[in-house]
């Protein structure tokens, strides 16, 4: 063997090393809280999207679940037990998502999921949370995730089949009859679609252009086209992905001057930093906990949320945006349903005292679940939003 | 109506197509030196745009972050291939584009752990209102994008037509044994062909980052549309590549425009295959015989 072969083979070797190791850092579970002994802890799996389409909600929602799980452990747990998150990646993929989920029940024995962020990835893990009996608590917001009903299954968020009605009232409202829908062609898009589908005649709104994209896209000249020759008085987007600043950016720049209205999928400061002035004057339906203000001093919605929004706002900086808001409600329902279980993990148990949450406060709103109804939370938690100067307003 | 429909939707595919052109310009100029497929080259449109939003987070006007993310990363494919290409023995293509593909996951990985998964946003390089031609809208950043398509091409053909180490270049991609014996560096013209193929695909990420954001992940899908554009325009030549991206760019939009959107990425895998069983040495490949 030659010196030079040598070498490379030492090179080959080593470059392989760093490789494995650095690909090994990567979407590996990662617990941020918890000592001790697996007995002395709750194990909780948690299938975020940390990266790709939905990369701003999971990283959103890792904040506050970070923050919250600190907290709680801080304070001695629940029923004297530390909480211990097992956090995975699912790269907004379902695929990856329904491995994650295997992964963490069969592996880490997880009593409860939380997640995952997308709709579709919700869905995709059904069959793996069916099998192992054990709740599923999902923090995106299509409305098949409870109306698709699983007596595991439940969604912190305010579901599609309340927001949609909400915004498209407003639509009404300021004058428009002909609209035109963008949507995204994965789960939380076709959902929103369908559901929007229904509630337009009911808003007395005629839908005169569906046009839909895929996530990953980064041209939407097609879809804006067609719209702009479509003779809709205004679009309705639908989609909570990275694409949606993109699409509303490129509506300006190709001239497309028609009033848009959207969803919680454009509460998050990325939307209008990454659409700019193309922005200026979106209206968009979420709950009022966006802005805390909105449920008036004193009332323990605001204690609730203003108290969580103070604290994540300490630990990074800025206020929470609704995801997190979405992963806090969560984690809140999962550690009430464990002291109501006196902590009993066993699947039934934990299940049953998830679904007999009452009137707990949280940031989406008042919970109340039902063996009928998963969603728990109402139209009067939600409130609209304008976009103006980068920033939203609540707006009566 | 329907024409500024129609025109809109061909100046998308010419956006999209200058886009690919470069691409395939670098697939071209490594395929040239190496008889190899660079499959990292996705992932240096993605650095160029993300080295360029992160030295405007530094504080560098725009110019000066443009002009600094391609040299950045036209560095960075020369070092790529000092460490991962030259190596290997025999340079045989083969094996050369076993590592491009690990390369570019590393890649992918590395800007993951530095950058972060989320999107970033990169202002456009002129600001204002689109231009509006016959009811279509023409962006701003578009009109850059073939301005800075047009200077590539004009650049590369001056450098291999008429300087004497363009004319290297070609003749280590004709012969390397026979321009090795009439005094060429091969070694040296393979490393500059990386880096060149690097910057481009840097100038070509930098261009649309305006318009679509740029993000740790983008260079997958890109490069695979930009190598399906080199092998329609026909791996040999420049001008094939710069055709064959403008080709696919428009029949993607037009795909996009009169048939279905969801259907637009499709079309590049489409015409790859296409291609490769219809007319394998592309559109306008020709039989390749060249005189140094």
């Amino acid at each position: 063997m030659t010196g030079r072969s040598m070498w490379s083979r030492c090179v080959g070797v080593a470059f392989a090393a760093v490789l494995a190791v650095s690909m090994a850092g990567c979407g590996a579970a990662k617990p941020t809280t918890g000592d001790g002994a697996a007995a002395e802890t709750y194990k909780v799996g948690v299938i975020l999207s940390l990266t790709g389409s939905y990369a701003a909600l999971g990283a959103s929602e890792k904040n506050a679940l970070d923050i919250e799980a600190k907290r709680i452990n801080d304070a001695g747990g629940v029923n004297g037990k530390k909480l211990e998150l097992l956090i995975e990646d699912d790269g907004t993929d379902e695929a990856k998502a329904v491995a994650a989920a295997s992964k963490l029940i069969n592996q880490e024995n997880v009593v409860a999921i939380l997640g995952a962020t997308g709709t579709g990835q919700s869905m995709a893990i059904r069959s793996e949370v069916d099998r192992a009996g054990i709740p599923e608590i999902s923090m995106a917001g299509g409305t098949a995730i409870t109306a698709n009903f699983d007596p595991l299954v439940f969604q912190t968020p305010w579901s599609n089949t309340l927001i949609v009605p909400f915004v498209l009232k407003k639509v009404a409202a300021d004058g428009h009859k002909k609209i035109a829908l963008i949507s995204d062609s994965g789960g939380y898009g076709k959902d929103g679609l369908a559901v929007l589908k229904v509630e337009a005649p009911k808003a007395g709104l005629e839908i005169v252009s569906e046009q839909t994209f895929n996530a990953g896209d980064t041209d939407f000249s097609a879809q804006l086209t067609k719209v702009k020759s479509s003779g809709a008085d205004a679009v309705v987007l639908w989609t909570a992905g990275k694409e949606g600043a993109s699409i509303v950016k490129s509506a300006g720049d190709l001239s497309v001057r028609l009033p848009l209205y959207g969803g919680s999928g454009q509460a998050k400061v990325e939307f209008p930093q990454g659409a700019g002035p193309a922005a200026e004057g979106f209206i968009f339906g979420t709950g009022k906990s966006l802005v805390p203000a909105n449920w008036g001093d004193g009332s323990e919605q605001f204690t609730v949320v203003n108290g969580f929004a103070e604290r994540y706002k300490a630990a990074y900086g800025s206020a929470p945006d609704i995801f997190a808001g979405h992963a806090f409600d969560a984690l809140a329902i999962l550690e009430d349903a464990l002291k109501r279980s006196n902590g009993d993990t066993s699947p039934k148990a934990l299940t049953a005292a998830v679904e007999g949450t009452k009137g707990l406060v949280g940031f989406g709103g008042a919970f109340t679940f039902s063996p009928t109804n998963h969603n728990g939370l109402t139209a009067e938690d939600l409130s609209l939003y304008q976009i103006k100067s980068g920033a939203w307003n609540a707006i009566p | 109506m329907a024409f500024s429909q129609f025109l809109q939707f061909a100046i998308a595919g010419l956006k999209s197509g200058a886009i690919y052109a470069l691409i395939a310009l670098g697939f071209t100029i490594v395929f040239a030196a190496t008889g190899a497929i660079n499959f990292a080259q996705g992932e240096f449109f993605m650095l160029g745009g993300m080295i360029g939003v992160w030295l405007t987070r530094l504080g560098l006007p725009l110019p000066a972050a443009v002009v600094g993310a391609v040299a950045l990363t036209a560095l960075l494919g020369a070092l790529f291939e000092v460490l991962a290409i030259r190596p290997i023995a025999d340079g045989d293509p083969l094996r050369i584009i076993m590592v491009t593909i690990g390369g570019s996951v590393l890649i992918r990985q590395i800007a993951l752990h530095v950058f972060g998964p989320d999107e970033m946003p990169l202002q456009g390089f002129t600001a204002g209102p689109s231009i509006m031609i016959a009811g279509a809208a023409i962006e701003r950043q578009t009109v850059w994008i073939w301005l800075i398509t047009a200077l590539a091409v004009s650049a590369l053909f001056l450098l291999y037509r008429r300087t004497m180490f363009g004319r290297a270049m070609r003749a280590t991609s004709l012969r390397r044994d026979a321009a090795r014996l009439v005094g060429v560096d091969t070694g040296m013209m393979v490393t500059v062909s990386f880096a060149l193929a690097a910057g481009l695909g840097a100038l070509a990420g930098l261009a649309v980052a305006p318009l679509t954001q740029t993000a740790f992940d983008v260079g997958a899908g890109i490069g695979v549309k930009g190598f399906a554009a080199a092998i329609l325009g026909g791996l040999g030549n420049p001008v094939a590549a710069v055709g064959g991206g403008l080709v696919l760019g428009l029949l993607e939009s037009m795909t996009a425009g009169y048939i279905n959107p969801l259907y637009k990425d499709a079309v590049a895998l489409v015409v790859l295959l296409g291609v490769l069983f219809v007319r394998p040495q592309g559109l306008f490949g020709g039989s390749g015989r060249e005189k140094v």
